[in-house]
């Protein structure tokens, strides 16, 4: 799983080129336009676990639609953003892909990234590229907020969409959710210094005052640093009852660890970013239990239709689907419903028209009906929040059953 | 927790960070003090040595970080791994310094130094295909002993990181002063050539100050490992770059100027997170090495007192 990326992208290919086969086969005489989307993930670093799951949803959707599909053939593109010297997701290597991207004329649509601060680096390149690119994973609110249009949405057209809400939703609904229910009066904020955990944090931080609890102070973490006793020892200091954390695991492991031997007792939580099996295996127990953690969309792994995906998924691919494993197959059943409209009006498919029926879609997805508003925005606003809690009879690593949902976050 | 207790715990959190430095910038000033060399490989076999450790105390039976030992149990167990990795890192630096560097030896300009870049990104790569660019969790055999002094906590492994780092600088030291080779080191740091004709083997001394400062750099991989539970690729440049301006900050090429710098960056970074925040300790720590690199450009001990005394 840990392979080099050139390695994983020639089985990414192999795979794609082996599915390929047989579809050429079943429909040998139709004429077939053979269309790529790309998928974009942190698959080196400290995330890249996640970031696999997520692929393999990715990867599932498109070919069960190639199964349906008549004379369309979706071929899947797996990119990298992840590199060895960053240690994690890498904005310039994000760049890069996005150009690789919009350079392939055959590339209609794309999923990805996972990670809010390789899609700040991708989101203008795609707009003026005009591909419409699904994100299952990056939060970070100002991508698709109009205010930062000129930014991020320099083509004019949308071409950012989610099927995850966003941390304008996710940072204030765990606050509301630790003052009206954990009833915490003083807190200290923490975030890894990188796009996704500064603006996790601050949208925390603003909704913790709004809601009167006492914001102690705010730090920030360097995600490459081995070292935060420090800071967790001025934390100390000041005695609050609650710690939030926003960003990602590379820091967010070594975090979980010391927090435990300094800080033991705290209320903890943090975002997405610390969803992930190497918070069971890294940092691990007794360190992450108790810490309390939200995604940006609902829990759907207890859900019957997605109980059957998880079984595709888990006979297709070995492992134990994740909730991003199944907002990235909706992404991928998104782009899907797109291609197979455009196919059906106008026989060919572009570009342009994939992503205006993007910006239309009404698909039924595993995760209810996914819409989208004008700035590619999830209707549904959606947060769960999950608490870790070792249950020794499950495997260590399985991000299902050692993270307990919790309950939806309250909005107010 | 009181102020006093607050300034307390500051300062055994930094002590450790600066045990670990110390133990690294030695590296750095022991080679620098023969060959006028800055080694750059010195930062990753710090990481090879954290990942030697690792592999030696999974060969002794301790995986995962439910296995906890007491007693001679404890002591054997982590002096046979100190042992190992500091013989094996030795040895590494000694392969470097034979394979990379002693072929340019006596070539002018900065060709060794590069040479030595190029060798740090080598291992750094090996290790990341070698093993993954995940971090991994490290064996933790320490009973989680702690003192109380206050409302400041002092850990057992803080306690035997402080002291593995004293006995090793101290037994580095009287290796210096005390051996023959000690003393072939020091008049080779003062004049190379005199000491050539005085009949010293040049080449056995610049193989010695590789395989020391190697050694304890794996020692101080082995540290890095048991304090913060992980190892992975990554860990050598953040610490290489701070133990390399601990050595300057001392005066590089001073044994005594690496320990006390070492002690006084790990210092300095744990103050800046109390007192400023976290995220300024690079800019804090950088900005010292100019100024005292402007106002005593030899560092903090003085004239560049090299290995000698």
């Amino acid at each position: 799983m840990r392979d080099a990326g050139l390695t994983r992208r020639h089985v990414g290919r192999l795979a794609a080129a082996t599915v390929a086969g047989l579809a050429v086969t079943r429909r040998a005489r139709a004429a077939t336009q053979v269309v790529r989307v790309g998928i974009d993930l942190s698959l080196t670093g400290g995330d890249a676990e996640s970031a696999v799951r997520i692929k393999y949803g990715a990867q599932l959707a498109l070919d069960e639609a190639n199964a349906t599909l008549d004379g369309v053939r979706i071929e899947a593109a797996t990119y990298d953003d992840g590199t060895a010297t960053a240690g994690q997701y890498d904005p310039a290597q994000a760049a890069t892909n996005a150009r690789r991207m919009v350079g392939d004329d055959a590339m209609i649509a794309a999923i990805g990234p996972q990670m809010s601060g390789a899609a700040k680096a991708m989101a203008p390149i795609l707009s003026r590229g005009g591909l419409a690119i699904i994100t299952p994973a990056a939060t970070n609110p100002d991508l698709t907020d109009p205010r930062y249009a000129p930014l991020y949405r320099p083509g004019g057209k949308t071409v950012f969409f989610r099927t995850v809400t966003t941390d304008a939703y996710q940072g204030p609904d765990l606050a509301n959710y630790f003052a009206e229910t954990l009833k915490v009066r003083a807190l200290y904020v923490l975030d890894d210094s990188g796009a996704f955990g500064v603006g996790l944090a601050d949208a925390f931080q603003r909704r913790a005052s709004v809601k009167g609890m006492r914001v102690l102070g705010r730090d920030r973490l360097d995600p490459k640093a081995a070292d935060y006793a420090a800071v967790l020892t001025k934390i100390k200091a000041l005695g609050p009852d609650a710690l939030y954390y926003g960003g990602v695991l590379m820091a967010g492991v070594k975090l979980v660890k010391q927090c435990h031997e300094i800080l033991p007792g705290l209320v903890r939580g943090g975002g997405d970013g610390l969803v992930g099996p190497e918070m069971l295996t890294g940092a691990g127990f007794p360190a992450a239990e108790g810490w309390y953690a939200t995604i940006a969309s609902p829990h759907l792994a207890d859900d019957p239709r997605a109980r059957d995906f998880a079984r595709r998924y888990r006979a297709r691919f070995g492992i134990v689907p994740d909730d991003y494993a199944i907002t990235s197959y909706d992404a991928g059943l998104v782009i899907a419903d797109a291609i197979r409209r455009v196919h059906a009006a106008d026989g060919g498919v572009t570009r342009a028209a994939v992503r205006d029926a993007i910006q239309a879609a009404k698909v039924d997805t595993l995760q209810g009906t996914v819409s989208f508003d004008a700035n590619g925005d999830l209707r549904d606003r959606t947060v769960s929040i999950f608490q870790v809690r070792r249950d020794p009879t499950k495997p260590l690593d399985s991000v299902l059953d050692q993270y307990r949902y919790v309950g939806v976050a309250p909005t107010s | 927790m009181s102020f006093g207790d607050l300034l307390l715990q500051q300062t055994i959190n930094g002590l450790s960070l600066g045990a670990m430095y110390a133990l690294l910038a030695l590296g750095f000033t022991l080679v620098y003090g023969i060959l006028e060399l800055i080694n750059f490989a010195h930062f990753n076999v710090f990481m090879v040595g954290s990942f030697i450790g690792l592999w030696v105390l999974e060969g002794l039976g301790l995986s995962g970080q439910s296995v906890i030992l007491h007693g001679a149990a404890l002591a054997g167990a982590l002096l046979a791994a100190l042992a190992v990795t500091m013989l094996l890192s030795g040895l590494l630096g000694v392969a470097i310094e034979r394979l990379s560097l002693r072929p340019l030896r006596g070539v002018r300009g900065p060709a060794a130094m590069i040479t030595t870049i190029g060798v740090s990104y080598i291992l750094f790569n090996v290790v990341l295909l070698g093993v993954g660019a995940d971090s991994k969790n490290y064996p933790d055999p320490l009973p989680p002993v702690a003192w109380h002094i206050g409302g400041a906590v002092l850990r057992l492994r803080e306690v035997l990181i402080w002291l593995a780092a004293l006995l090793l600088m101290a037994g580095l030291h009287v290796f210096v002063r005390r051996t023959r080779l000690g003393r072939a080191m020091r008049a080779t740091a003062q004049d190379a050539e005199a000491a050539r004709m005085m009949g010293v083997d040049v080449d056995r001394v610049v193989m010695t100050a590789f395989f020391l400062g190697s050694a304890l750099a794996g020692a101080g991989g082995l540290a890095f490992g048991l304090y913060y539970d992980f190892t992975s690729f990554l860990i050598g440049f953040t610490a290489g770059l701070r133990a390399f301006t601990a050595a300057v900050l001392g005066g590089i090429g001073s044994i005594e100027g690496a320990m006390v710098g070492g002690l006084l960056v790990g210092l300095i970074e744990a103050f800046a997170g109390q007192f400023i925040a976290a995220a300024w300790a690079d800019v804090i720590i950088f900005s010292l090495l100019v100024l005292v690199l402007v106002f005593r450009p030899a560092g903090l001990f003085g004239r560049p007192a090299v290995v000698k005394s």
